[in-house]
């Protein structure tokens, strides 16, 4: 499809890319001290996206002359990516450390970076995928040092861009390696040539291609052993957006990388099977496995010392991202829905442990997991909640966060008995992480301990985003029916004819 | 097969040569002491290198950082000169729809400049933050400034 009549697909983009232009446009016309218009805007703005990306049809096309393709499984991480917007842009209004750097391009950075976010999860040109991966990059970067008076939000961002610039490279070169072999950058045509037999001698090649291209994309999702810059990023980030960090980079860095895997490193019939076949050439999937379980014990083993609530959650996010890895190595459908599905609940729970941590915060100054001492009597339904989400992140039932991983354990079962042994690593390290995230709920309930019995104030709006996030926490656990159906509904990937 | 090989050993030969009559060149020109052990040696052999001209001046300054902001504004209507070339090329091919896509490319673009100028960044000697509508700039980068 050509340039013009590709535009009326692509709706979400360009209301996103309008409301960037108003709100800048507003910023330029409001008087000092006005600025939370701006961020009021940016919040209707963008549940309007995404009311608009729920209803939209879910259709397949191919855009812009085959560089970037529409389908119900981008649709489906632009709805994960605008809904940590949403919830992104809402906190950042009852955070006390944004507070003196209360400008307007907070927001309009964040936009971009999720306009970077849809542009990624849809793209199947090279080109494109790696323009639109240093667009959300980019805006990480300036986000991360957006605390400007803050030394560690600096020292943040200078670590993220430096490693960030290494490992795209990295990929960028992989990249190369890929048109090198077939004379193509998009990704489809790139499937075909290897389909037929332009990959015969060339395995090595393509190992070469699939490590370089791993490492960028490990980078995104802060896999080991290309999660150095995560700790130290959430850490100096400000709150809520290393809530976003957490979530939605992740997500658009899972979608491209099972769109790569599936389509690039796939053999024929991809997806359309319940099983996909691997190349012959490379036998890929062990090296993403021992990534996977690498992210996973490490990042498990790691949070057991921490004493920042934000370092844990990092190191938190490293362990899940190994969990996803493990369902993406099985390469069945079953795994792939399953990733999709502990994206909606992985959103939920931890998008609810970083705003409790920003409640606590915006107290005690510090993001220390003490201060989180006595809070399970300081502010009683604050200290539930956290429960919940704590509980939802270890996978305990009847938490969302138990359908999940159970999710993703079944499908790794599923897929035969040379990966039962990936499975039994996950629920050994599930059992791990019960420990460190028990051990921030004692510091809560706690009576051994010295802590400040005043109660706790919390910011209404704050705990009414708490509440949202902590009901389908529990309910999804429960009863995940019509959420599971419409994961499903959304595996439906662009197929190259 | 053969010549691709062949093109690359032409290539590395003619990269070898050039390098080593470059640098054969350059000895004529360049001060003859570098032993570190003499005065005049130890002088040129610890000095930071530029481009081969001996440095002048210490380059730990503090350059004003408005320079950049200027540069930054530069490269954006560079590169928009740079994008309007080949549009006016096939403008007549395209038509009425060229013309509508480069009026929005170039409104995205104003609103740019318009940006910078009411954080006040056009302004080369800074006015006081409170009337200058620079809440950009807050009282402590006043006074690095």
């Amino acid at each position: 499809m050509d340039t013009i009549a590709s535009l009326k697909y692509i709706i979400p983009e360009l209301l996103l890319t309008a409301l960037i232009v108003v709100v800048i446009v507003m910023d330029l016309l409001l008087r000092k001290g006005k600025e939370s218009r701006a961020g009021y805007l940016t919040l209707w703005g963008s549940l309007l996206i995404l009311a608009y990306l729920i209803f939209s049809p879910a259709e397949i096309h191919s855009l812009f002359e085959g560089t970037v393709v529409m389908d119900p499984f981008a649709r489906f991480f632009k709805i994960v990516a605008m809904a940590a917007l949403v919830l992104t842009v809402w906190v950042t209004f009852y955070t006390e450390s944004l507070r003196s750097y209360f400008r307007s391009e907070f927001w309009i950075l964040l936009l971009i970076a999720n306009l970077g976010i849809f542009l990624l999860v849809s793209s199947i040109d090279l080109l494109m995928i790696y323009l639109s991966f240093e667009l959300l990059s980019l805006m990480s970067y300036i986000l991360t040092a957006y605390l400007l008076k803050d030394p560690r939000s600096n020292e943040a961002s200078l670590k993220y861009l430096i490693y960030g610039a290494f490992s795209s490279g990295l990929m960028l070169f992989g990249f190369t390696w890929l048109y090198g072999l077939t004379g193509t950058l998009r990704i489809d045509e790139i499937h075909s040539a290897f389909q037929n037999g332009l990959l015969d001698g060339n395995g090595l090649a393509l190992v070469v291609s699939f490590i370089l291209i791993i490492a960028g994309l490990g980078y995104k999702i802060a896999a080991v052993p290309f999660h150095f810059w995560s700790p130290d990023v959430y850490e100096g980030a400000p709150t809520p957006f290393a809530a976003f960090l957490s979530v939605a980079p992740k997500a658009a860095g899972f979608a491209l990388l099972i769109r790569i895997l599936n389509l690039v490193f796939s053999g024929e019939g991809a997806l359309s099977s319940e099983f996909w076949k691997i190349i012959p050439e490379t036998n890929w999937t062990l090296f993403v496995a021992i990534l996977s379980v690498a992210s996973m014990t490490l990042g498990n083993f790691v949070a057991l010392q921490q004493t920042g609530i934000k370092r844990l959650l990092a190191y938190s996010s490293i362990a899940h991202a190994g969990y996803m890895l493990m369902a993406v190595v099985v390469l069945s459908q079953a795994g792939i829905s399953a990733v999709m599905y502990y994206f909606i609940v992985y959103l939920l729970m931890n998008f609810g442990a970083f705003f409790t941590a920003i409640a606590v915060e915006n107290k005690s100054g510090d993001d220390k997991i003490a201060s989180f001492a006595g809070l399970g009597y300081r502010a009683p339904l604050l200290g539930l909640m956290m429960t919940l989400f704590l509980f939802s992140l270890t996978g305990l039932p009847p938490t969302a966060g138990f359908i999940g991983k159970f999710n993703i354990f079944a499908s790794v079962i599923q897929a035969g008995n040379h990966w039962y042994w990936l499975a039994v690593v996950g629920i050994l390290n599930s059992v791990v992480s019960l420990w460190y995230y028990a051990r921030v709920i004692i510091t809560m309930y706690s009576t051994n301990q010295e802590f400040d019995a005043s109660p706790l104030i919390v910011e209404r709006p704050l705990v009414y985003i708490l509440i949202i996030l902590a009901i389908p926490t529990l309910f999804l656990g429960i009863y995940w029916a019509p959420v599971y159906d419409f994961v499903l509904n959304s595996l439906h990937f662009f197929l190259p004819i | 097969m053969t010549e691709n090989y062949g093109i690359a050993l032409l290539y590395a030969t003619v990269s070898v040569v050039l390098l080593a009559v470059l640098l054969q060149l350059a000895r004529l020109l360049r001060p003859k002491e570098m032993r570190p052990e003499t005065d005049q040696g130890r002088q040129i052999k610890y000095k930071t290198y530029e481009c081969g001209i001996e440095i002048e001046g210490d380059s730990w300054i503090q350059f004003n950082i408005r320079f950049y902001v200027v540069a930054l504004i530069f490269i954006i209507f560079d590169v928009e000169a740079l994008l309007l070339f080949p549009w006016a090329v096939v403008f007549t091919d395209i038509g009425m729809i060229a013309f509508v896509e480069m009026l929005i490319f170039l409104g995205i673009l104003a609103l740019g400049l318009a940006y910078a100028w009411r954080k006040g960044d056009l302004a080369w000697v800074k006015q006081s933050a409170k009337n200058a509508g620079g809440r950009y700039h807050n009282a402590e980068t006043e006074r690095v400034l």
